[in-house]
C-alpha cells in the first residue's frame, strides 16, 4: 500500500516541476495559462489521491473527496477568468511563423 | 395554490437537500444534533439562495436530477483523461514544439449546468482552455491544433464529452 502512496505523491512533484518548467518555456499568456493550470490541476490531484489512500475509510477521505471534488470544479474557472480577460482586453496570440499546411 | 408559488417550494427544497447531503459528507457523522443543525442551517441558507441555485426559467426534469451514477462514470473518465492530457502536456513543455490556434464552435447542449460543465471539462483535457462562453457558441485556444476547420475542431474537441452530458442531463 504504502509505494502506490508514495507513487501519488511522486508524481505529484513530478508534474508541479513540469508545470513550473513550462510557465518560463512557453512564449505568452495563453500558453503559459495552459501549462500551469493543467498541471498544477494533476499534481493536486495526485496529493489528494496520496492522502485519501493514506487515510483510509474514514469521515476525514470524505472531506477530502469534497476538497477534490470542489477544486475539480474551481480550477478550470480561475484558468478561464485569466484567459477570457486578456481575450477581452484583445491580447493577440502567439502563433508559429513557418507553418506547414 | 399558485403554479408559480408550488414551485417556489419545490426549488427552496431541492436547494437544501442538495446542501443536507455536502453537510453530511463534510461532517461524516449521523448524530441527531448535528443533523439538526445541518439542516436548519441548510434551509436558511436555501430561502436565501434558490433563485440563483435553481433559476426560475429552468424546469427542465433533467436538469434538476441528473443520473447519479453516470455522473459517477463521468468523473473517473475525466480524471482518466486530466492524466493523459497531463502526459501529453509534459512531453510539449520537453520538446517545445506547440502550434497554438484560436478556435470557435457551437454546442448543442441545452442545460446551463451542462454546458458549464461541458466548457470546464475542456479546459481540462489535452492543451486546450475555454476562453469564452456566450450562450452555444465556444471560443477555445488549442496548444497543438491540428485544423482551424470549426466542424473536424469542434469533433476533436468535444469529441466524448458533449455524448456523456447529452446522456446525463437529457
Amino acid at each position: 500500500m504504502m509505494w502506490i502512496v508514495q507513487f501519488f505523491m511522486g508524481l505529484g512533484i513530478f508534474f508541479g516541476i513540469f508545470g513550473n518548467i513550462g510557465l518560463l518555456r512557453f512564449p505568452d499568456i495563453y500558453t503559459r495559462l495552459q501549462a500551469s493550470s493543467k498541471c498544477s490541476t494533476t499534481s493536486l490531484f495526485s496529493i489528494f489521491i496520496a492522502c485519501m489512500l493514506l487515510e483510509g475509510f474514514t469521515p476525514m477521505t470524505g472531506r477530502i473527496l469534497l476538497i477534490a471534488l470542489f477544486f475539480l470544479v474551481t480550477g478550470p474557472v480561475t484558468s478561464h477568468i485569466i484567459g477570457r480577460h486578456a481575450w477581452e482586453r484583445g491580447v493577440i496570440p502567439w502563433k508559429r511563423k513557418k507553418v506547414k499546411d | 395554490m399558485n403554479v408559480f408559488l408550488k414551485w417556489k417550494i419545490v426549488r427552496i427544497i431541492l436547494t437544501s437537500l442538495y446542501l443536507m447531503v455536502g453537510w453530511i459528507l463534510f461532517t461524516g457523522s449521523l448524530a441527531l444534533f448535528s443533523l439538526f443543525l445541518g439542516g436548519m442551517f441548510s434551509f436558511l441558507v436555501a430561502l436565501l439562495t434558490y433563485s440563483i441555485f435553481i433559476e426560475e426559467k429552468e424546469a427542465a426534469r433533467r436538469s434538476l436530477l441528473p443520473h447519479i451514477y453516470l455522473i459517477v462514470i463521468y468523473i473517473f473518465v475525466l480524471l482518466f483523461k486530466i492524466y493523459l492530457a497531463s502526459f501529453k502536456m509534459v512531453f510539449s513543455v520537453m520538446k517545445g514544439n506547440i502550434n497554438p490556434r484560436i478556435v470557435h464552435f457551437r454546442t448543442r447542449l441545452k442545460s446551463d449546468v451542462a454546458r458549464v460543465i461541458l466548457a470546464n471539462s475542456i479546459s481540462l483535457t489535452p492543451g486546450t482552455i475555454t476562453l469564452d462562453l456566450d450562450e452555444d457558441h465556444l471560443i477555445v485556444h488549442w496548444l497543438n491544433a491540428k485544423t482551424t476547420h470549426s466542424h473536424f475542431a469542434s469533433s476533436l474537441i468535444k469529441g466524448h464529452f458533449e455524448m456523456w452530458l447529452r446522456k446525463i442531463w437529457i
